[in-house]
């Protein structure tokens, strides 16, 4: 089946190439079908296309349901599509088929590409005092800000944070902590592999398979290096080159790190001792998890730096005025700091509205569960990513299978990421030219 | 004796490629998951229902399966008849660029299905089709490898047959009704099995061309089980995957000895 989603992302993917090419800007497109309730039958109907299932998808349903009960003009309709590349490609594909949903969940590496293709609107006509620059948290909020002009919103946003198993800790007799740094960990590996579990001895550290290039962004920084500069490919170069040995030799000379489809499945089934995972993870993880959680900041190594993520929203422009003006009222809505708040609790995302740091009910579980905590103090660490791997389209894919060949064959992170850099620099000209006029 | 021994350590260890997975996606959805992640491995579960309960609950099953019985059943059935009545015209009737059009199926099922996935989409979008029924079913009605697949059989049929049907007086319709489709019983039903099974297991399109869960089918509905269960709940997504699976394994269970036929027959010329 994945092979047949990727098929299936790659045409989408040339769909939205073709959707730029004969969009009209203005144009106002009709909204995707769905399904409205009696009761709400009269209200300007606004789609929002999510991609949070599970327990977020849940928390999901539940502030939409509370926003429609909140006011009598409004109905917002959820419509699940997926993974955030889902979502993105299902807007693409829409806006070929001349359709639009009013409000999307957009990722750390998609919203770009939208706006680079001027099929988003531009927010700051639709701020007030409840909801804009001051009321957001800044270093997110600004991610989205480019030349001035707001065009998303942060929602579920996240960074990496390492979580253990507080369990194998103790019984592998180490610090009830996380490490400091990677040689930290890596000196820890004996003791971890003493501890048993599922008959064999526990593994240190799982990478991801898939998308695990995001954490990797926050890596390689640690290890002193970068994706990109700009737009200029810097990943072949010794801090990244350091990031990718660090891992390979946990796998291949320790035996100590794997390749996982889902790192944070196997870590909540107690096969692995910390993974780095984001902080929208929380609640799902602790919940499955059939041992004592803990949480902490990414390890360091020559430097600290954690990569921002997650999801933003964004308002499509081929939309009439009536909807953006109903789909803004729900933007407002959510930037509330109750919402915002109620937010954080259900999911472990990370509170992106300012005033939601000083809610009650946020700050009870933070006292509770300090877990809760660790990301928003990790945040003054976090900054956004380097510029390839957020405006180069599918540049995370690239990355993503050069670790998987370090991790699945041994490959030399030299040699791999050399031509990794090859592609990221074809794919940074392609960019180029759009990235000079619209972002610099 | 010694060369029999070894047939049957050769038979089951294949049997155990071919099975144990199916075993284990049958055993896991009654497991418990403590007993799904137990090592050394659990062969045989403790009984429990709940994983089916989760699953139906976690997604809109129900709407799925009526969804995807929909577009098997009106899906297969046109695309069925299109596929005979086109082999049909290909084996007995005489037309013009017969031999250059009949190429022109051929080479239609030389092109892989994503290449078609794009224009389709845009015609689709076009009708306005986008989230319906019909942008469901009707873009996969035309079937070459199912028109080739009956062209070749109807060839294999004696002529002696159907002139003796035209010199009854039987029109096309009638010959083909009355003479031809029951002589082709064991090709028809491959036929019809291999495209309801293809209409059932279709995963790309109906992805692309549903945005709501009400429109969803069973194969897009497993994708968002994962989605929404991901994490741990193997039991709950094999018990998902087995309700997906189970209607086409009975059909393919009941129609199998045609279908073995079928394929084979017209392999040789009698």
């Amino acid at each position: 089946m994945s092979m047949r989603r990727r098929t299936f992302l790659g045409v989408t993917a040339a769909l939205g190439l073709a959707g730029c090419g004969y969009r009209s800007v203005d144009a106002i497109y009709s909204q995707p079908a769905g399904e409205v309730p009696s009761k709400y039958e009269k209200r300007t109907r606004v789609v929002f296309w999510s991609p949070y299932g599970g327990v977020n998808g849940k928390a999901v349903d539940k502030l939409v349901a509370k926003f429609n009960d909140s006011q009598s003009d409004v109905y917002v309709e959820v419509q699940f599509q997926g993974s955030y590349d889902d979502v993105a490609q299902k807007v693409a594909a829409a806006l070929v088929a001349k359709q639009a949903p009013d409000l999307a969940v957009l990722s750390d590496v998609t919203w770009e590409r939208f706006f680079l293709n001027e099929a988003l609107e531009p927010l700051n006509g639709y701020f007030n005092d409840g909801f804009g620059p001051g009321v957001y948290q800044q270093k997110l909020f600004g991610e989205y800000v480019v030349k001035g002009q707001s065009w998303a919103v942060p929602f579920a946003r996240s960074t990496p944070i390492m979580y253990y198993n507080r369990d194998a800790f103790a019984k592998a007799g180490l610090p009830d902590r996380v490490p400091r740094t990677w040689s930290e960990l890596r000196s820890w590996v004996p003791e971890l592999a003493k501890v048993q579990s599922g008959g064999r001895s526990l593994r240190t550290i799982a990478f991801a398979k898939i998308d695990g290039d995001w954490q990797f962004q926050g890596n390689v920084w640690q290890f002193g290096g970068a994706y990109s500069k700009g737009l200029d490919v810097t990943i072949d170069e010794a801090g990244a080159v350091a990031a990718g040995e660090w891992q390979r030799e946990m796998v291949h000379e320790l035996g100590a790190a794997y390749m996982a489809s889902s790192p944070s499945t196997d870590f909540a089934n107690g096969l692995v001792g910390v993974i780095q995972e984001s902080t929208g993870g929380m609640k799902t993880i602790t919940n499955k998890a059939k041992f004592k959680v803990g949480a902490g900041f990414i390890p360091s190594e020559v430097a600290a730096g954690i990569a921002t993520g997650g999801g933003g929203i964004g308002m499509l422009r081929n939309i009439s005025a009536e909807r953006k003006q109903a789909a803004a009222t729900f933007l407002q809505f959510l930037a509330t700091p109750e919402n915002s708040a109620w937010w954080t609790t259900q999911t472990g995302y990370l509170p992106v509205v300012n005033k939601a740091r000083e809610d009650v009910e946020l700050k009870k579980l933070i006292a509770e569960q300090p877990n809760y905590g660790v990301a928003i103090a990790q945040l003054e660490n976090a900054r956004q990513q380097d510029a390839i791997r957020l405006y180069g389209r599918n540049a995370n894919v690239q990355i993503y299978t050069g670790l998987q060949q370090i991790y699945a064959d041994n490959a030399q992170p030299k040699k791999v990421f050399a031509s990794v850099a090859r592609r990221l620099e074809a794919i940074g000209d392609e960019v180029q030219r759009l990235y000079e006029e619209k972002v610099l | 004796m010694k060369t029999r021994a070894i047939q049957y350590v050769v038979l089951i260890g294949v049997a155990a490629v071919f099975l144990g997975p199916l075993y284990w996606l049958l055993s896991t959805a009654f497991k418990q998951p403590t007993q799904i992640y137990q090592w050394p491995p659990a062969w045989w579960p403790h009984l429990t229902w709940e994983n089916f309960s989760l699953a139906w609950k976690a997604a809109p099953f129900d709407r799925f399966f009526l969804n995807s019985t929909i577009i098997t059943v009106i899906g297969t059935a046109l695309k069925v008849v299109n596929a005979v009545l086109t082999a049909y015209a290909f084996a007995y009737l005489r037309f013009p660029f017969k031999k250059i059009l009949f190429f022109a199926v051929l080479g239609a099922m030389m092109v892989p299905g994503h290449v078609t996935l794009l224009p389709n989409y845009l015609t689709v979008a076009t009708l306005g089709w986008i989230n319906t029924y019909a942008g469901l079913i009707i873009p996969g009605i035309g079937s070459a490898f199912a028109t080739f697949l009956m062209r070749q059989h109807f060839l294999t049929l004696p002529t002696e047959v159907t002139d003796a049907a035209a010199v009854d007086g039987a029109g096309h319709l009638r010959t083909l009704w009355r003479v031809v489709l029951p002589m082709s019983r064991p090709m028809l039903i491959t036929v019809v099995v291999i495209t309801a099974v293809e209409e059932w297991n279709n995963f790309v399109w109906p992805l692309i061309v549903t945005n709501t869960a009400s429109m969803r089918t069973l194969p897009v509905g497993l994708l968002i089980l994962k989605d929404e269960e991901g994490l741990a709940a193997w039991g709950t997504i094999m018990a998902g995957t087995l309700l997906v699976l189970a209607p086409m394994l009975l059909i393919f269970l009941v129609a199998q000895r045609y279908i073995v036929g079928g394929i084979t027959a017209g392999a040789l010329k009698g």
